[in-house]
């Protein structure tokens, strides 16, 4: 009785803080109490000191009216499956349909897409916004890339229009990151003037193929070329595999890769090939050719540089991968924080009213500091997509660096991120309806598709690694690759950082620099000194991991950095970029380690990261409204979830 | 013009046990919100809000409207006066009206029995419970609709329709499909039977019956959504659509108003009348042509920007309509839209407005001459030294 009596002064209390209106607090403001209501942030928070607009102009960077544009059909269609929670529409998941069901709903989505005309174009159209778009098709992608204009003409616009439905046949069962070990083989029939595709062994067949098991009608398919006897390496065909009516072509076989824990509205497929006859013309010659009488021919006489070339399209599929791994952070962001500004837990003071999740330091450590991360990998983001874009043959090898670093640093970041969501939502987190769960088993993967993340980090330290020996061979300044600042005398960080030095650009860019420069030379002294005691190349560097892990996200983070500069513009951007960087100087032990921090540098950074947090604490609402992710793809749990989880909505 | 209690004679107000009933009384001006009337309502809502003996408000009009929404004769009129700073207090009031209509805790029950236009709507649809009848017409001045208002009903004031009215591109975007693209674009009007279909309405009573349910609600002396629905239940019905109601071109309608631009949408539409020779189809197309391009393209932006993030999502009782939300953001291009005037022609305006031109020239006059930058400085963020950002009471009331 005693803890009725408590529980019922402190409802009174709450009534008699929150609420002004007292004359209301009948029979029936007991049963929606204030203690246990939800006030929108967007009333409790201070108004943003920056405009929300500008900022998610920023972070979006381009084709704003095609986005908000394709948010409207999705949000308009049944296919999308609209619910109404808390006086909300959101567009969910139906998590209750099986694996059939998904894929089903996927055909039908987009085609009410393209119904809609939202592909016209993305393929054929040239420009900026186009090439964006373009980079969302990775078949297309490929027929684009590989092919010449016979190609071009033939099927990028059928493509388009799903007249033909595209997959893309590359990885094997015994054969992922390793595309050079490919054993799917094809020979040339000059009598027919006709390739014809074999998968030899079991490891052979065709795996994960995305669209494959139910709906693809056409692949691109990865094969060994053999002409006359000789190896030419790792080439491209398209082949059909289903005829108009969905049928099977003969020679193919097709199995399905069965329940994912993610995507599995994607009808990941397997394939095998039985002697499969394809006309001469499939082959996607922009790289090499065969003539009719069965001569290859091909301008680029280097194999390794051949298969460099094939490789590009791969580049394309980890854009997409690193920008998407961003929005999916932005929304577990925006879903954790606005429920931490409505939620509220514990009393600090015996009568005091409870306390805002995100008016707790710790809640703040955790949730702001990946927020800021967020918008680092935002710019570097864009920044990759631009430098895709404007990519020339001598950009190749750039892109194929930052692009796997990105897309290994950015795609776990979002799995840290989406974790780190769910924590914060507590119990809600746990709901499927509130998306972050959901996100979670969909973006898994991403760590290991178009290059397993530890490979993709391996090979930048090895590209930066052959930059170095050719600079220091050649004695020659090194003018690639971001390592301008290696030419540069070493910098110097002060041994007492001080609070305004911490948060310089100046400083925090110097310390990047440092780690990467440090971590390069130590690098390629371990490596050399394992060649001097007789290893090869090779398992040197497979020795030398520890250093190739640290290198590579030493890099990695430098160019995220500069990206973050760059896009800067105001105060606010700079406090978050203070945060990204001295969050990573917090985490990351290369940093002491190796002495780039000493242990009283260290302390100082990280008092200066909860700093930061209490800092950015008042923007934080105004931050993720500029992620720019419309109110109906957040959840229940972003807006008012007393509503949505009322009594009345249960009983309609 | 007004006379010294004029102020309170343009709201009349009945006091029935635990009801309040405010009559929207300008029948002449079919009940146009003048500023006095907003100035009045709001103060109206907030005394009820304190007052415990209030339990429920019923606001309906006199004479054959609703209300014709917002007096916007008299703004343009202080506007081409160079006294832009009263247009933007006025637009400042209704939208704080329209707020707290929207994050009202007492149910609001609005009588539709007649004309429903702009401000109008605004002030109705935020309620939660909104009855249409036979005689209800409902329309969205998003665009100009020259000659059809005016001949209707000859109000200068509607032939405007430069901009987006108060939260209207929050509720068009709720409809169902595209069907608030279809509206706000083209202007049609919908009567009682389509109000219910598309959700702008909760109920359809006959007019006839109004009285008895006035009497009803009254007598029933109830806060409770559940027993006053209950009560407005027993005396509404399902009325049939029309044969010609546009909602049953529902699928045209999403096919054609999904689209991205305005310009697609024409050419959508124009695909359509290829295919099918459908009067409804060739009077749409004929309808946005004569509309302002521009009035086309910022309407269509709020909207489909209403439906991507409501700024304020006011709680209450399962009703989405309550999210006033947008009323800030539309504020600010609202009055932005008065502030880029001011540095534009003003003329302009005047002569569709006031001069009753019967071809007015819109500027620019072509729909593709109207770029995405252009329509963009109606939605940024406004640098003007007599600017103050619209400040939303803090409703005390709030849950």
């Amino acid at each position: 009785m005693e803890k009725v009596n408590f529980r019922t002064q402190v409802l009174t209390r709450h009534l008699q803080d929150n609420h002004r209106v007292a004359a209301t607090a009948t029979a029936t403001a007991i049963s929606s109490s204030p203690c246990l209501s939800y006030t929108p942030p967007e009333v409790s928070e201070q108004p943003s000191s920056f405009d929300v607009n500008s900022m998610r102009k920023l972070m979006d960077g381009h084709n704003l009216e095609d986005r908000d544009w394709l948010f409207n059909l999705m949000i308009q269609s049944r296919l999308f499956n609209p619910k109404l929670r808390g006086g909300k529409v959101f567009v969910v998941p139906d998590y209750n349909q099986s694996m059939e069901q998904q894929r089903e709903i996927t055909m039908k989505r987009i085609q009410y897409l393209l119904d809609h005309g939202v592909f016209e174009g993305w393929l054929t159209r040239k420009g900026f916004e186009a090439e964006m778009r373009k980079l969302a098709l990775l078949e297309g992608g490929a027929v684009q890339f590989f092919g010449t204009k016979r190609h071009h003409d033939r099927w990028l616009g059928a493509t388009e229009n799903y007249l033909i439905k595209g997959c893309f046949s590359m990885t094997e069962l015994g054969h992922g990151s390793n595309v050079r070990g490919i054993e799917t083989i094809t020979t040339y029939d000059s009598k027919t003037g006709e390739f014809v595709i074999n998968t030899p062994c079991e490891s052979a067949q065709k795996y994960w193929i995305g669209g494959a098991a139910n709906h693809a009608t056409h692949t691109v398919v990865f094969s060994q070329l053999n002409i006359d006897g000789k190896n030419e390496g790792v080439h491209a065909f398209i082949t059909q595999i289903r005829d108009e009516d969905g049928n099977v072509c003969p020679n193919i076989r097709i199995s399905d890769c069965g329940h994912k824990i993610g995507l599995n509205g994607v009808d990941n497929g397997r394939i095998w090939f039985d002697n499969v006859r394809i006309p001469r013309e499939n082959l996607l010659n922009s790289v090499a050719d065969v003539s009719p009488d069965g001569k290859y021919l091909s301008a680029i006489k280097d194999p390794d540089q051949r298969f460099g070339a094939f490789m590009a399209p791969l580049t394309s599929g980890r854009v997409t991968i690193a920008v998407s791994a961003i929005y999916s952070a932005k929304i577990s962001l925006a879903i954790a924080i606005r429920y931490s500004l409505t939620r509220r837990a514990f009393s600090i003071a015996p009568n005091a009213p409870e306390v805002l999740l995100l008016d707790y330091p710790s809640h703040q450590r955790r949730l702001l500091p990946l927020l800021a991360k967020t918008y680092a990998m935002s710019f570097a983001g864009n920044y990759l997509k631009q430098l895709y874009v404007k990519r020339t043959p001598q950009l190749i090898k750039t892109i194929h660096v930052v692009s796997s670093g990105f897309k290994a640093i950015l795609t776990w970041h979002n799995m840290r991120t989406l974790q780190e969501c769910r924590e914060a939502c507590g119990g809600q987190g746990l709901k499927t309806e509130n998306r972050i769960g959901q996100l979670k088993g969909e973006f898994d993967v991403q760590s290991t598709f178009e290059g397993d993340n530890n490979v993709l980090m391996q090979q930048v330290s090895k590209a930066l690694l052959a930059e170095y020996v050719a600079a220091k061979r050649k004695n020659k300044p090194f003018k690639e690759l971001g390592l301008e600042h290696m030419n540069k005398p070493c910098p110097i960080i002060p041994s007492q950082l001080t609070v305004s030095s911490a948060r310089s650009a100046q400083f925090q860019n110097d310390i990047f620099c440092l780690r990467e420069r440090d971590l390069l030379n130590r690098f390629a002294a371990e490596v050399s000194r394992y060649q001097a005691q007789g290893e090869s190349k090779e398992s040197a560097f497979i020795a030398s991991y520890q250093l190739a892990e640290d290198l590579g996200r030493a890099f990695t983070d430098r160019a995220i950095l500069q990206t973050f500069m760059e896009a800067e513009n105001n105060n606010i951007l700079s406090l978050l970029r203070s945060m990204y960087v001295l969050v990573t100087l917090d985490e990351d032990a290369a940093f002491l380690r190796y002495g780039y921090l000493t242990t009283e540098n260290a302390a100082t950074v990280r008092k200066e990261v909860a700093k930061l947090c209490s800092e950015i604490r008042p923007h934080a609402l105004a931050l993720v409204s500029s992620l720019g992710i419309p109110d109906a793809f957040l959840s229940p749990i972003a807006f008012d979830w007393v509503a949505a989880n009322s009594w009345s909505t249960v009983q309609n | 013009m007004a006379s010294t209690n004029g102020e309170t004679d343009q709201v009349l107000v009945e006091e029935k046990s635990s009801v309040r009933i405010f009559t929207l009384n300008r029948p002449k001006q079919l009940n146009a919100l003048s500023h006095t009337m907003v100035s009045r309502l709001l103060e109206l809502f907030l005394a009820c809000a304190e007052d415990p003996s209030v339990k429920l408000i019923i606001l309906k009009g006199k004479g054959r409207a609703f209300c014709a929404g917002g007096d916007v004769a008299a703004v343009v009129r202080d506007l081409t006066q160079g006294n832009w700073k009263s247009g933007v207090d006025y637009f400042r009031q209704e939208f704080t009206m329209n707020y707290v209509m929207a994050t009202y805790s007492k149910p609001q029950v609005s009588i539709l029995n007649g004309i429903v236009m702009g401000g109008g709507a605004g002030a109705s649809v935020h309620g939660r419970f909104r009855i249409a009848t036979e005689n209800s017409v409902v329309f969205f001045y998003l665009m100009v609709y020259e000659s059809c208002i005016s001949r209707l009903f000859a109000m200068p004031e509607t032939a405007l329709g430069l901009f987006p009215d108060v939260g209207a591109s929050y509720f068009l975007s709720r409809l169902p499909g595209f069907f608030g693209e279809y509206v706000g674009l083209t202007g049609a009007r919908l009567d009682g039977a389509e109000m219910l279909a598309c959700g702008l309405a909760t109920h359809f009573v006959q007019a006839e019956r109004l009285p008895l349910l006035e009497d009803a609600l009254i007598s029933a002396d109830s806060s409770d959504s559940a027993v006053i629905s209950s009560i407005i239940g027993e005396f509404s019905h399902i009325p049939n659509l029309k044969k010609n109601s546009a909602y049953h071109r529902l699928n045209i309608i999403n096919k054609c108003f999904s689209r991205r631009s305005v310009e697609e949408i024409i050419a959508a539409l124009e695909r359509e009348a290829a295919d099918n020779k459908d009067d409804w189809i060739s009077s749409t197309i004929q309808s946005l042509k004569k509309a302002s391009p521009m009035s086309l393209k910022i309407s269509l932006r709020s909207i489909r920007e209403g439906r991507l993030q409501a700024l304020v999502n006011a709680s209450s009782e399962n009703s989405e309509w309550l999210a006033m939300s947008s009323v800030g953001k539309l504020a600010k291009i609202l009055l932005r839209a008065i502030l880029l005037d001011k540095d534009r022609n003003p003329k302009g305006c005047r002569a569709i407005l006031l001069d009753k031109d019967k071809n007015p020239k819109w500027e620019p006059s072509k729909i593709e001459s109207v770029s995405d930058e252009m329509v963009d400085r109606y939605f940024s963020k406004v640098n003007d030294d007599d600017w103050e950002d619209l400040k939303l009471p803090q409703r005390s009331n709030l849950p």
